[in-house]
């Protein structure tokens, strides 16, 4: 699914609307403030609720939650996942935007929609593989006991599976932009004489560099908030293989409601900044 | 039906559109509102059509003050620019549009509806094409079916907002004949916004030509043509040459040269600008009197029954074009490079240095 | 596998061949193996695994909720972004950007934050446990849930083609005599209906895969409440492998056609919208 596509909001100003096709004051005013009342519940108010649960027992507590050593290890192993799936997916992303757009070659569609097919797959089902695979019943599973090497349950697989989760953000976000900037100023570049290392990385990428930011925020938000593929390959050992959001599943769990949700409001913040980086981002891109 | 258009303002922001305008289409007529990008045409068109408000004024339909109707009751049709087909819709429903969304009491038929948008496919000559989408149509076709869809409801004005726009040029000239023929065939007062003075000269009975958001002339293609009322309307209409200077009882000394300016005989030692349309001159190997100017020959485009010169001014350097028809020029037998003079036959002078917006020198 | 030749550009080879080997050991190899292990089982055994009451339960479950929340937000869907596309208010801009939140929420955020909205007790429950409508553990949770995951689909598809929307063709149509509600109907309407359509499949897919945000509002009761990716875990952590991966089968096959129906429908709005 094209989930990185429609992500992108419109940036251009309502055009003024002229006797002829507009609606009347009265309509008007229904109609924003009837969108504006349904987007307050659905929207603002879990928000709001989030940081008035966070702060309910006052401020030492919410520090004292956020703080606490099984909250930060497991936001150590949150920024240590985004870490290495986020430059993967870049990789990968860069690499295949390029060959897709670049290039005509047979099965060319059928590799555009595996691409896209992680965003299709349940997150649960996403780390369901990875058990299938490496775990004790898996295929390798066997192989991977007689060594010694834990993958389930593990953080490897909590790698994996985000990395699965988030691999289509950056080419779905890099595809349509370079298909619709064309090869010419790359050719261009190559019969000046440049190499193709050259090319791209002083012609291609200034070309892309906002859209490739936008499919990196998009990426990093969600490898870092992603829930239900990591909570089927973690096996929730605290300290361990614990990322922020199982850590608010867990203390959610055990009824500690204001640690839960001062956690959460951690996760939220960053919700908030990935929202404005990527407001600021489609100002540049619409620039 | 008659337009009469009574003190219009409209301004956007800061930017006034239109500013002061009086107009009186007569019934049955083919106007031209003619003018350069940002004259105001195309806003004076939509306030006549309803589709935007206007700040100040009157329009009047048939004498009737229609101002404040909305546009869906004004009974006009309006073919925009880029068409605005209903890309969802075949051919046939765009056309049958207006007709559909009649309330019950006085909507067609569902046979009359079909009647009637056949004929319309008719009259545009697009029978074969009712089933098909917009986007499986042509520039041209697309245009003829904007305006049969605009004409199914039988509007007592048809406006039309650069009609010819958006097409290459052999379609254009195509189009406008038939524009023509069609006009004279269904004989609706029809106002159509152009800034292209060929197509305003030819098609209409009537061109108005706008500048800056007021009206500078008002009239037949032969009377804006042949007797510009301002300066302005000189410089759009044709290729004219500016020859600036003093006007002194009934003269204007241009340099050495003196044109006769006899509606001047009053005036004394003022600033004027004469104005000789390209082929209003006549040029001779040596001087032909005290209206001779001379100049040398820089450029020759010699093809086609007119000859084009560029001749540079003698005296400044200054640049006149002229055109001659072919048998004057093999007689004159003119190189590049070699002096010649011209002694215009026929000048307009208009007082005060030519403004910015007139000085279109050929 | 060969690139027709005319272009000069390097790195065909680099870069399909990155392509094709993340994409084979990250998702292609992984996916097999929900086919491979549900091959383990029988062709009846397989059907007696997805036909369980228990799992025919869960579907009813995850699809009727999942319907019903991308219904709910085609509707409001289009209100909000034909507000934000079409008039101007103080704040346009922010609620524009917060339109995205649900994409950028961690989804157990989303659930927990919810669920403390619509418990009895809750800021918004509370006001609703009087008349007699509970919403949190019940079906109607699970939809609220959805219909917060849902909602930015359907906004930011439909959004783009109000934002092209030409203001002459709705001119044209009150000039030839239309009503404002006659436009509306007969030539906004069926402009962003693809769009519209694309943006329901879009929620209605997402809605049927989502987890987090569902699993702590909806209770979790088998038979009433459960929802299929909890049913697959559930099975997962029983060690029931290859009942877990039947029932992944089913929703993976669901998935693909609701991907090729949305690439369809993508495809005609394409076509029809053409100029």
């Amino acid at each position: 699914m094209t989930t990185a596509a429609v992500f992108r909001s419109a940036t251009a100003a309502p055009r003024a609307v002229t006797r002829a096709t507009g609606e009347s004051r009265v309509v008007r005013w229904l109609l924003i403030s009837i969108a504006l009342v349904f987007l307050a519940l659905v929207l603002l108010l879990p928000l709001v609720l989030v940081f008035n649960q966070a702060f309910a027992k006052g401020l030492p507590a919410y520090w004292d939650a956020i703080v606490q050593p099984d909250a930060l290890s497991a936001a150590k192993l949150t920024l240590l996942t985004a870490a290495i799936a986020v430059p993967a997916n870049l990789l990968f992303g860069v690499a295949a935007a390029w060959c897709v757009t670049k290039f005509e070659f047979r099965g060319k569609s059928v590799l555009i929609t595996l691409i896209d097919l992680p965003f299709a797959v349940s997150p649960v089902i996403s780390g369901m593989i990875f058990v299938l695979l490496f775990g004790a019943q898996g295929w390798l599973g066997d192989w991977l006991f007689e060594h010694d090497i834990r993958i389930i349950f593990a953080v490897p697989g909590i790698v994996l599976a985000t990395t699965f989760v988030t691999a289509p953000f950056v080419a779905r976000e890099l595809i349509p932009l370079m298909q619709e900037q064309g090869s010419e100023e790359e050719e261009a570049a190559i019969v000046l004489g440049a190499s193709g290392w050259q090319t791209f990385f002083r012609v291609t990428l200034p070309n892309i560099k906002w859209g490739l930011l936008y499919g990196l925020i998009l990426c990093n938000a969600r490898a870092m908030g992603e829930f239900g593929a990591v909570s089927v390959v973690s096996g929730h050992i605290r300290g361990e293989t614990n990322t922020l959001p199982l850590h608010v599943e867990i203390l959610y769990n055990e009824y500690a409601f204001a640690a839960s949700f001062a956690v959460a409001s951690v996760l939220t913040l960053l919700a908030l900044v990935t929202l404005a980086l990527k407001t600021l981002v489609e100002k540049r891109m619409a620039s | 039906m008659s337009i009469e258009v009574r003190n219009l303002r409209k301004a956007f922001g800061t930017f006034v559109a239109l500013d002061d305008v009086n107009l009186d289409v007569p019934g049955g007529e083919l106007v031209a509102l003619l003018g350069p990008s940002g004259s105001g045409k195309t806003t004076l068109l939509r306030i006549i059509a309803g589709l935007e408000p206007a700040d100040q004024g009157l329009i009047r339909f048939e004498g009737e003050d229609t101002t404040d109707r909305p546009v869906r009751e004004r009974q006009v049709g309006f073919v925009f620019q880029h068409y605005a087909l209903f890309r969802h819709m075949s051919v046939f429903e765009n056309i049958a549009f207006g007709l559909r969304v009649r309330p019950r009491p006085v909507r067609p038929s569902d046979e009359e509806i079909r009647d009637t948008v056949m004929g319309l496919l008719r009259l545009v000559q697009l029978e074969a094409l009712g089933q098909r989408r917009p986007s499986e149509l042509s520039g041209g076709q697309r245009q003829r079916v904007a305006l049969a869809r605009a004409l199914a409801v039988k509007p007592k004005v048809l406006l039309l907002d650069e009609p010819f726009g958006a097409l290459d040029a052999k379609v254009r000239k195509e189009l406008r004949r038939w524009l023509r023929r069609l006009h004279e065939e269904v004989h609706v007062t029809s106002v159509f916004v152009t800034h292209d003075q060929e197509e305003a000269l030819e098609v209409s009975d009537r061109v108005v030509i706008m500048n800056e958001g007021r009206v500078e002339q008002s009239g037949t293609p032969e009377e804006v043509y042949e007797r510009p009322a301002t300066p302005f309307v000189y410089g759009f209409l044709g290729d004219v040459n500016l020859f600036h200077g003093r006007i002194d009882r009934g003269r204007v000394k241009v340099g050495a040269s003196e044109l006769d300016a006899p509606e001047w005989a009053e005036a004394r030692d003022q600033a004027g600008v004469a104005y000789v349309r390209t082929y209003d001159v006549e040029l001779t190997p040596s001087s032909s009197g005290r209206s001779s100017i001379e100049t040398i020959v820089r450029h020759i485009r010699a093809f086609g029954p007119v000859i084009r010169l560029e001749l540079d001014r003698v005296e400044d350097g200054g640049s006149v074009e002229a055109h001659l028809p072919r048998a004057q020029y093999d007689k004159l037998g003119l190189v590049k490079g070699q002096r010649v003079f011209v002694s215009p036959t026929s000048v307009r002078v208009f007082a005060g240095p030519a403004d910015g917006s007139a000085a279109r020198i050929a | 596998m060969r690139h027709n030749s005319r272009t000069v550009l390097p790195g065909f080879g680099l870069s399909l061949g990155i392509t094709c080997t993340y994409l084979s050991l990250l998702v292609l190899i992984p996916l097999a193996t929900v086919f491979t292990k549900t091959a383990e089982l029988s062709g009846p055994a397989f059907w007696a695994t997805v036909t369980d009451p228990r799992v025919v339960a869960s579907y009813r479950v995850t699809f009727g909720a999942s319907f019903v929340a991308a219904l709910v937000n085609t509707v409001f869907g289009l209100l909000v972004a034909w507000v934000l596309v079409r008039y101007r208010f103080p704040g346009r801009r922010l609620v524009d950007a917060m339109v995205d939140l649900p994409f950028a929420l961690p989804t157990a955020v989303a659930g927990i934050a919810l669920t403390t909205l619509y418990v009895p007790n809750g800021w918004v429950g509370g006001y609703l446990e009087p008349l007699g409508i509970q919403v949190s553990y019940t079906w109607i949770g699970i939809t609220v849930a959805l219909i917060f995951i849902g909602l930015p689909f359907v906004v930011r598809t439909v959004q783009p083609v109000l934002d092209d929307l030409e203001v002459e063709v709705e001119e044209a149509a009150a000039s030839l005599g239309a009503r404002r509600w006659q436009t509306f109907t007969r030539v906004v309407f069926p402009t962003v209906a693809p769009a519209l359509l694309t943006g329901f499949a879009m929620a209605f897919a997402r809605a049927i895969g989502e987890y987090g945000s569902v699993v702590f509002i909806s209770g979790n009761m088998p038979m009433k409440t459960e929802i299929v990716p909890l049913l697959i875990i559930t099975k997962l952590e029983q060690y029931d492998y290859a009942g877990a991966t039947a029932v992944a089968l089913v929703m993976l096959v669901v998935s693909f056609l609701l991907l090729l129906t949305i690439n369809l429908l993508q495809w005609v709005a394409r076509r029809r919208l053409a100029v």
